[in-house]
C-alpha cells in the first residue's frame, strides 16, 4: 500500500517562502495530476516527495512511513523528468537496468526485469542504442521504462511530454494512461497543460501561488470551478466571464443585457449583490443548434464578430457588455461576420462568482 | 560568529568540497605571500638570517622606487608584454583565418599549431638561443652562407636585436594559443548572421569587421585572460637566452627580481619587487576577465 | 585575382608559418643527433654526414664518454614530481570544480575570482618566500616540497577547466541516479565523472605539462640530483665552461617528447576544454 500524504508542506528558498502549506491525501493507485500556471510550485512539490528538495516544514508520508529525511534512494519512488535525464552513456539496456543494478540484483533478474519493461513500452529493437540515437518520443519512453523496471511505489512525473510535438504528445498520453492501466500504482504527474490534467488524472488538483486551489475529479472541477481562476485554467476555449449586479432574479450587466440567475445558484444571492457571471461557449450556441435535453436556457441576441470553422463545430467570437464572449455552433454552416443571431445559453451550466474574490457562490 | 557557524552549516557540502582547494592555495600563495610582505618591510638577506628582524619600514619600496635600474626594467617588461600579446593577437587572429579557409591539409596544419603549445619555455629560450647563436647559429650560418651578412650578427648581445629575439621567442611560443581558440571560435561560429549581412549588402572587409570579429572576442579575451595568468612564463625564456645580460640590457621584472635575490642576497628589496610584478600580472589578468565577462554577456545577442 | 589564386596563396602563406613553427624545433631534433664536432665546424656543415646516438648514450652514462650530468635521475624526479601533483591538482580541482558547477552559496563567484587570482601570482615572485620558508621546515630540495608547490599552482586552472565541464552535465542526471538508488557518492562517480572525463583528462594534461615544464619556482626549490627536474637540468649545462650544444639539444629532445605524445592523444579535448570553461556562461 503506497498512499501519498502532505501535511502542511513549506518550502522556502532563503526568505522566499514558494510553497505555503500544502495539504494534500493520495490514495493508493490512485493517478493524480497537479496542474497550474509557471512558477506555481507544482515542481517544488513533486521534487520534495522524491527527496529532491527538503522540506522546510511540514510532514510527507509515503505508505504511512514519514519520509522528509530520508535520502531518495530510501523512498521506493521513480521519477521521469522533464528532458528525461537519461544516462548518455549507457545504453537503454543499461539504462534500464541501472537501478536494478545498484541495488546489487543478480544479473539474470535484471535481464529479466528490463525485457518486461521493455515489452511493455515497445522498445525491445531499440536495447543497444545511446540514448543519442533515439528520437524524442522513444527517449520519453526509456525514461518510462526506467521508472517501471524497479516497481516502485509511487511514480512521479515532471512535465514528461513538454519536449514533444503536439501529435506525439498525444500518442503518449494514451500511452501513459495504458500503463498506469498495465502497472497499478501510485502516480503523482506535474503539468500545466490543462488537457493533459482533464485526460489522464483521477483527480487533480490545482495550485496557484504555492497554494492549492481545489481538488477534484477532472468532471468536478470542470463543471463546478471553484473560483475564476479555476474556471479560466481548465476548460478550452477558457469560460467567459462578465461582470454584472443581481436585480430581481437576474444578473443585470452594463448596458441593458440581462440573464436570468442560473438555477443552481438560487437563494444563494442576494439583491445588489456585484457578482462575475460564468458560462462556457460550449453551453452557448445559436437557437436551431442547440442539442435537444439542455435544461433550463435563456435567450440572447449576439451580433457576430468572427466565426473560426474547426469542422465540426465553430467557434463563435461575440460581445456582451463589453466583454469579448464565445459559443460554440455544432451543425456549423458559414457564418460572416456581423451577422445577427439568435442564442440560447444553457443555464444549468452557468456560474456565479463573487466579483471581488472570485470564489464560487455555489455553497 | 554565530552568522559564520550557520553559513558553514547551510552551505556544509560545497565548502567541504572547496577545502582541499584552498587549503593547498592558502598554504602555498596566501601564506608565503603574506611573509613576503612582511620581508619586503624588512632589510632581510639570506647571508644573516637574524636580519629578519629588522624593520625598515618603507625603505625597500622607496629605494625600489628611486633605482633606476628597476624602473628600465619595469618599463622593458610592460613594452615586452604589450609588443608581445598584441602581436601574438594579430598573428593568431590572421593565422586561424587563414587556416579556416585551408581545406587541403587543414588538420595537420591544426595539428602543427599546438606545437608550440608544449614546449616548456625553458626549451624554448634554449632554441633560439641555439639558432640566433652568433657563431654557430642557424640563422646567422644561413645568412652568411647565402651571402647577406658578411660578419656573424650579434642577436643576443646587442640591445634592440636582443630584444627582438626574446620577443621572437616569446610568440613563437605563445601565438598559438591565441590561432588554436580564435580557429575554435570560427568552428562554432553560426553561419546565418554571415548570409544575413551579405545579403543585406556588407563587403567582405564589412562582414569581418561586424560580424565575425564580434562573434570572436570573447574567444580572443579567453586567449588573452589565459595568456595573462602565465606572462612570467618569459622569465624562463629571458634567463635561458641572456641571463638579463649583457650588462642588464634585457633585464626584464622577473629577471631583476630573481638577481637581487639570489645573487644579490637582498631578500626585502626582491620582495618589495615582487610585489610590483604581483601587481602587473594581476592587473593584466584582471582586465582581460573583465572584457570576458563583458563579451559573453554581449555575445548572449547572438 | 582569382578566387583559386587567392586559397593558393593563403595555403602557401600558412605553408611558411608552419614552416617557421617547426623548423627550429625539428632543427634541435636534428643536432640531437649530431656530433658537436660537426656543429661548431666554420663554415657551416648543412647535410649532416654522420648521424649518431652517442648524444643520448652519454646522457644516460652509456657510451664511452659519460655526462657529468644525471639525466637519468633528473628524468626520474620530473616524471615522479609531475605525475604525482598531476594527480593530486585533478582531485582538489575536481572537488572544487563540483562545487562551483553544482552548489549556490554566497560569495561563490568572489571565491572562484580569488582562486584564478591565485594564479597569476609569477613564479619567481612567489619562489622567494617559498625558498625561505621550505628551507625551515625541510622542504626545500625535496620531491615532496616541489609536488606540494606544483600541486597549487594547477589547482586554480583545473578548478576552472572541470567546473566548466561539471556544468555541461545536467543536473539531473545526478538526481535520475539518486532516485534510482545511488547515494549523492555513487552518482557523482558513475553518472558525473564519466560524463565530465574528457573534460578532466584535458585539466590533467595542463596540470601536467605545466609541471613538466616548469623552471622558475624549481630553479629555486631544487638543488640536487635528489630533486632536480629536466628544466632545471637543462642549465647544467650551460653552467659549464663551454657549452655541449649536442647534450643539450639530446636532452631537449628528451623533455619534448612525453609532453608531445601526451598532448597528440588528447589534442581534441584541449580545444574543448579551453572554450568550454570560458565561453559557455
Ligand atoms: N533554487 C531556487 N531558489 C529560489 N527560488 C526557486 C528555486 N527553485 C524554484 N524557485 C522558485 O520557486 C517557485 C516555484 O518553482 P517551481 O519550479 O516549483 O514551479 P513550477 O510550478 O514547476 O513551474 P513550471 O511549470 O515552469 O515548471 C518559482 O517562483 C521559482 O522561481
Ligand atoms: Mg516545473
Amino acid at each position: 500500500m503506497a498512499e501519498v500524504t502532505l501535511r502542511k508542506i513549506v518550502k522556502n528558498y532563503g526568505a522566499l517562502e514558494v510553497v505555503h502549506g500544502i495539504d494534500l491525501d493520495i490514495a493508493h493507485n490512485e493517478f493524480v495530476v497537479l496542474v497550474g500556471p509557471s512558477g506555481c510550485g507544482k515542481s517544488t512539490t513533486l521534487r520534495m516527495i522524491a527527496g529532491l528538495e527538503e522540506v522546510s516544514g511540514g510532514e510527507i508520508a509515503i505508505g504511512g512511513r514519514v519520509v522528509n529525511t530520508l535520502p531518495p534512494r530510501a523512498r521506493n519512488i521513480s521519477m521521469v523528468f522533464q528532458n528525461y535525464a537519461l544516462y548518455p552513456h549507457m545504453t537503454v539496456r543499461e539504462n534500464l537496468g541501472f537501478s536494478l543494478k545498484i541495488a546489487g540484483r543478480p544479473p539474470a533478474e535484471i535481464e529479466k526485469a528490463t525485457d518486461e519493461a521493455a515489452a511493455i513500452l515497445g522498445l525491445a529493437d531499440y536495447m543497444d542504442r545511446t540514448p543519442g540515437e533515439l528520437s524524442g518520443g522513444q527517449r520519453q519512453r526509456v525514461a518510462m521504462g526506467r521508472a517501471i523496471v524497479r516497481h516502485p511505489d509511487v511514480f512521479l512525473f515532471d512535465e514528461p511530454l513538454s519536449n514533444l510535438d503536439a501529435k506525439l504528445r498525444t500518442q503518449m498520453r494514451v500511452e501513459i494512461k495504458k500503463l498506469h492501466q498495465k502497472v497499478k500504482t501510485t502516480i503523482v504527474y506535474v503539468t500545466h497543460d490543462q488537457v493533459e490534467a482533464m485526460t489522464l488524472a483521477d483527480r487533480i488538483v490545482i495550485m496557484k501561488d504555492g497554494h492549492i486551489v481545489q481538488t477534484g475529479t477532472p468532471l468536478e472541477v470542470f463543471e463546478r470551478p471553484a473560483n475564476t481562476f479555476v474556471a479560466t485554467f481548465i476548460g478550452s476555449p477558457p469560460m467567459n466571464l462578465v461582470d454584472g449586479v443581481v436585480a430581481g432574479g437576474e444578473v443585470r450587466f452594463a448596458g441593458d443585457a440581462s440573464l436570468p440567475v442560473p438555477p443552481a445558484f438560487r437563494g444563494r444571492v442576494q439583491e445588489g449583490q456585484r457578482v462575475t457571471y460564468g458560462f462556457r461557449a460550449d453551453n452557448l450556441m445559436p437557437a436551431g443548434h442547440a442539442m435537444t435535453g439542455i435544461g433550463e436556457t435563456a435567450d440572447i441576441d449576439l451580433t457576430i464578430a468572427l466565426a473560426e470553422p474547426l469542422g465540426a463545430e465553430t467557434i463563435l467570437l461575440s460581445e456582451l457588455a463589453g466583454v469579448e464572449i464565445q459559443g460554440k455552433m455544432y451543425n456549423p454552416r458559414a457564418v460572416a461576420a456581423g451577422e445577427r443571431l439568435s442564442c440560447l445559453l444553457a443555464l444549468d451550466h452557468a456560474h456565479l462568482f463573487d466579483a471581488e474574490t472570485g470564489a464560487s457562490l455555489r455553497t | 560568529m554565530t552568522r559564520l557557524r550557520r553559513y558553514a552549516r547551510d552551505h556544509a557540502v560545497p565548502l567541504a568540497l572547496l577545502s582541499p582547494a584552498v587549503l593547498v592555495i592558502l598554504l602555498v600563495v596566501l601564506l608565503p605571500l603574506l611573509f613576503s610582505f612582511y620581508t619586503s618591510f624588512s632589510n632581510y638577506r639570506l647571508i644573516r638570517p637574524d636580519s629578519l628582524w629588522d624593520w625598515v619600514g618603507f625603505r625597500n619600496y622607496l629605494r625600489v622606487l628611486g633605482d633606476g635600474d628597476f624602473w628600465s626594467a619595469f618599463g622593458r617588461t610592460v613594452l615586452f608584454l604589450t609588443v608581445a600579446l598584441n602581436l601574438e593577437m594579430l598573428l593568431g587572429l590572421g593565422l586561424a583565418l587563414m587556416v579556416n579557409r585551408i581545406t587541403w591539409g587543414q588538420r595537420t596544419m591544426r595539428t602543427i599549431m599546438m606545437f608550440p603549445m608544449m614546449f616548456s619555455p625553458i626549451l624554448v629560450g634554449f632554441q633560439f638561443k641555439y639558432l640566433f647563436n652568433d657563431t654557430i647559429g642557424l640563422v646567422n650560418n644561413a645568412l652568411q652562407s647565402l651571402g647577406l651578412a658578411s660578419e656573424p650578427i650579434p642577436f643576443l648581445v646587442d640591445r634592440w636585436l636582443a630584444f627582438a629575439a626574446i620577443a621572437f621567442a616569446e610568440i613563437w611560443m605563445s601565438t598559438s594559443i591565441f590561432a588554436i581558440l580564435i580557429l575554435a571560435g570560427l568552428f562554432a561560429m553560426p553561419k546565418d548572421p554571415i548570409e544575413a549581412a551579405r545579403v543585406d549588402g556588407c563587403s567582405n572587409w564589412q562582414v569581418f569587421r561586424h560580424i565575425t570579429l564580434p562573434f570572436l572576442m570573447p574567444f580572443i579575451y579567453i586567449a588573452m585572460t589565459i595568456r595573462s595568468l602565465d606572462v612570467a612564463r618569459a622569465y624562463d625564456i629571458v634567463d635561458v637566452m641572456t641571463g638579463g645580460g649583457p650588462a642588464g640590457r634585457t633585464e626584464l621584472l622577473w629577471t631583476l627580481i630573481a638577481r637581487t635575490a639570489y645573487d644579490d642576497a637582498r631578500m626585502g628589496r626582491a620582495n618589495a619587487m615582487a610585489y610590483f610584478s604581483i601587481l602587473l600580472s594581476i592587473f593584466f589578468t584582471w582586465f582581460f576577465f573583465r572584457k570576458l565577462m563583458a563579451a559573453r554577456r554581449h555575445l548572449g545577442a547572438f | 585575382m582569382s578566387r583559386a589564386m587567392k586559397d593558393r596563396l593563403i595555403w602557401a602563406v600558412t605553408f611558411l608559418v608552419m614552416l617557421i613553427i617547426c623548423l627550429p624545433g625539428l632543427w634541435v631534433v636534428l643536432s640531437a643527433f649530431r656530433t658537436n664536432g660537426e656543429i661548431l665546424t666554420k663554415p657551416a656543415v648543412w647535410i649532416p654526414q654522420n648521424l649518431t646516438l652517442d648524444n643520448f648514450r652519454a646522457i644516460f652514462g652509456l657510451g664511452e664518454n659519460v655526462l657529468a650530468i644525471p639525466v637519468g635521475s633528473y628524468f626520474l624526479n620530473s616524471l615522479v614530481i609531475s605525475v604525482t601533483s598531476t594527480v593530486l591538482a585533478v582531485m582538489i580541482g575536481m572537488s572544487g570544480g563540483y562545487a562551483f558547477a553544482r552548489h549556490r552559496f554566497p560569495g561563490k563567484s568572489g571565491a572562484f575570482l580569488w582562486l584564478m587570482l591565485s594564479r597569476t601570482v609569477p613564479g619567481i615572485a612567489l619562489s622567494l618566500p617559498l625558498f625561505i620558508l621550505w628551507s625551515w621546515i625541510g622542504l626545500i630540495d625535496t620531491k615532496l616540497g616541489v609536488i606540494v608547490v606544483y600541486t597549487a599552482i594547477n589547482v586554480p586552472f583545473t578548478v576552472w577547466l572541470t567546473e566548466g565541464f561539471f556544468r555541461q552535465v545536467p543536473r539531473d542526471l545526478s538526481e535520475a541516479a539518486q532516485i534510482d538508488g545511488c547515494t549523492p557518492w555513487q552518482a557523482f562517480w558513475k553518472v558525473e565523472f564519466p560524463l565530465a572525463r574528457s573534460g578532466i583528462a584535458s585539466a590533467g594534461i595542463f596540470a601536467f605539462l605545466t609541471s613538466w615544464n616548469e623552471y622558475a619556482l624549481a630553479s629555486q626549490l631544487t638543488r640536487s640530483t635528489d630533486s632536480k627536474t629536466l628544466p632545471v637540468g637543462l642549465m647544467d649545462f650551460t653552467a659549464q665552461f663551454t657549452i655541449d650544444w649536442a647534450g643539450m639539444c639530446a636532452m631537449a629532445v628528451i623533455i619534448i617528447i612525453p609532453a608531445l605524445i601526451l598532448t597528440f592523444l588528447v589534442q581534441k579535448h584541449l580545444i574543448a576544454g579551453l572554450t568550454f570553461g570560458g565561453v559557455k556562461g
